[in-house]
């Protein structure tokens, strides 16, 4: 009981507190602990950990195929991928690379020829550059999954050089060399697939967008006008929107603001009417079409800007400050052993 | 004034003094402003822990999304549908991870005494263990250890977007009634909140992450916002101690308030020429 209550709030108390002091302590051990030490103990815990997570992963695909519960058939996907993952990783290297040693320098253009048939090559030239800077021993830039296909590429080229020799890269590396078994599956396969639901997001983020901006209220409509401002004055485009067409926008807006407070509509029109013919009349008087003499305010990217920095800032500083203090709040309890998720 | 809180305002004293006594040689030279900061704050929410233990009383507002944890879990349970607990793509060692897996023991309790299906998918193996230290003792808090097995709470994939597909999938196959997001989020979000959406699950959501945020409250039913998603725990446990710390960090708030208006006006009147002291030496920012 002792092992599994009280020592692990011992040791989360004693760790917390110290990695807390130790951050104004002035000593190399302890500023080391604190900096380097502890996040390392952590990544190695968490590397270990990894196992529990696969082999719970894998238990339940497992499960769910033997049982055909439903939706089996997708578990055979998952369980197919989750070892073909493990054979490319620790069971098939599928690096294999050729080198030529003591190539005839008449065999140059030849030999990059031979390598065009099997790898792309952008550049020829710079190719039989490379080559002829190392005829003395040459590897071929390109890696074979498997050894028959290599030995069999090595057979076409023998008589470019006087020695062909296959080799294999070693183990650790050939998950991260182009070309490899691992590589092909990583950029096959894994990077396609996180690309597409990535991607995905674009989609909800239009449907989100949608339901955000119906106007059901004050502050949706309220969202709906800083939304559009921000977008159209973000854009090239939004420069060239012209001064009257932002101060009727305003006018506008400003009489939808009153309009609740005035009842007579005939008045209402009169007002805005006026509002036009006046901001108009005074763009017009003084010659608001020259930039230098346009109010800021009828600008859509200084608008926009002016949305971004004050507002906006304001409102998520303020919860970011309430984040940070619920940190310092949340970190304190289990520090001092009040709340104990573990 | 107790003589607990005597006796750690002694400590904090002892530990300033020292502080200023050997500065240079014991301490980190610049980290002043913080070090003060530290024990500031954290003498002020030891103080209203220990009021609250005391019997104090403390009124905490009443907060929409965690009101609606108990209705959507009742949902769920007259539905005969399971419900969804996401902890956020990232590991212990983020305190919004501890926060969402604090929010879920309290989850787990619910649906242990309504004896619905609980289903946990994990980014993390660390978490996935945390997750289900915090889900057998909640089911046995509630009188119901035979309901639980390990398996409800379950590791998917530790890559951010295998890990969303994976829910996705979840979500889509089984059709949860209530989908709750509480943890550290990133793009992923978005996936996960529009397709709970798309299924009619009641949403809620909460995240230190501030920038995903405006995510959730557009596609969730509630989002526990800031400092809320913090204090969620402390809110649904009622422990006075836990309480306490929630009133210490609000007053740490008005308190920060006052310092940025106090900072403001005396940097204002020192730059107009009126006052001769830079605040903003005092406090290390210039």
């Amino acid at each position: 009981m002792f092992l599994k209550r009280q020592m692990p709030a011992i040791i989360a108390i004693g760790v917390g507190l110290f990695i807390l002091f130790g951050h104004f302590i002035n000593n190399p051990n302890v500023q080391g602990f604190v900096n380097n030490d502890a996040t390392q103990w952590f990544d190695i815990i968490a590397s270990f950990a990894i196992f529990l997570g696969a082999l719970n992963m894998l238990k339940l695909q497992v499960l769910k195929v033997v049982k055909k519960q439903r939706n089996w058939q997708y578990s055979i996907l998952a369980i197919f991928g989750f070892a073909f993952a493990i054979f490319a990783g620790f069971f098939f290297r599928g690096a294999n690379y050729i080198t030529l040693t003591d190539i005839h320098p008449q065999n140059v253009n030849k030999l990059v020829e031979y390598i065009s048939t099997v790898q792309e090559v952008d550049d020829p030239v710079l190719m039989v550059k490379g080559i002829q800077g190392s005829l003395a021993s040459y590897e071929i830039p390109k890696i074979f999954i498997s050894r028959s296909s290599a030995e069999a590429f090595s057979v076409t080229i023998s008589g470019i050089a006087k020695d062909v020799t296959l080799g294999v890269k070693p183990w650790g590396a050939h998950v991260q060399i182009k070309g490899s078994l691992f590589s092909w599956m990583f950029f096959k396969i894994f990077t396609p697939l996180s690309s597409t639901m990535f991607a995905l997001l674009a989609f909800f983020v239009a449907s989100a967008s949608y339901r955000a901006f119906r106007i059901r209220n004050f502050e949706a409509t309220l969202l709906l006008v800083a939304g559009i401002i921000l977008m159209i004055g973000r854009v090239p485009v939004g420069e060239l929107v012209p001064w009257w067409l932002v101060s009727t926008l305003m006018v506008f807006g400003i009489g939808a603001l009153i309009a609740p407070l005035i009842p007579d509509k005939k008045l209402l029109f009169g007002i805005i009417i006026g509002g036009i013919v006046l901001t108009s009349g005074l763009g017009i008087l003084l010659d608001w079409n020259l930039a230098v003499n346009m109010p800021a305010i009828l600008s859509l990217p200084n608008i926009s800007e002016w949305i971004f920095d004050y507002p906006t800032a304001a409102g998520s500083r303020a919860i970011m400050i309430g984040i940070a203090l619920g940190i310092i709040a949340t970190s304190f309890r289990i520090i001092l052993g009040i709340e104990r998720p573990f | 004034m107790n003589n607990k809180l005597l006796v750690i305002s002694g400590i904090a004293s002892f530990i300033i003094f020292i502080y200023w006594a050997t500065f240079g040689s014991w301490f980190i030279t610049g980290n002043a402003p913080t070090f003060v900061g530290v024990i500031i704050v954290s003498a002020t929410i030891f103080y209203y822990i220990d009021g609250a233990k005391s019997g104090k009383e403390i009124y905490l507002r009443p907060i929409p999304g965690l009101k609606a944890i108990e209705e959507a879990v009742g949902r769920a349970t007259e539905m005969g549908k399971s419900v969804l607990f996401v902890p956020g793509i990232s590991d212990m060692d983020q305190v919004d991870t501890v926060a969402g897996i604090n929010i879920l023991s309290h989850v787990a309790e619910i649906t242990a005494k309504y004896e619905t299906d609980l289903n946990v998918p994990t980014c993390r193996a660390i978490v996935m263990e945390s997750a289900r230290e915090a889900c057998r003792e909640s089911y046995l808090r509630a009188g119901r250890p035979d309901l639980y097995y390990d398996d409800m709470v379950h590791y998917i994939s530790d890559d951010q977007f295998a890990y969303a597909a994976g829910v996705n999938g979840i979500m889509i196959r089984e059709k949860p009634a209530a989908c709750f997001y509480q943890g550290k989020f990133y793009a992923e979000s978005l996936l996960l909140a529009e397709t709970g959406n798309s299924i009619g699950a009641i949403q809620i959501a909460g995240t230190g992450s501030a920038s995903q945020i405006p995510f959730f409250v557009t596609a969730c039913d509630y989002t526990l916002i800031g400092e809320e998603f913090f204090a969620a725990s402390a809110y649904l446990s009622n422990k006075p101690e836990l309480i306490g710390s929630i009133k210490g960090q609000d007053i740490v708030k008005f308190m920060v308030m006052i310092l940025m208006v106090s900072v403001f006006a005396l940097d204002s009147l020192r730059q107009l020429g009126i006052l001769n002291f830079d605040i903003l030496v005092l406090l290390g920012l210039n």
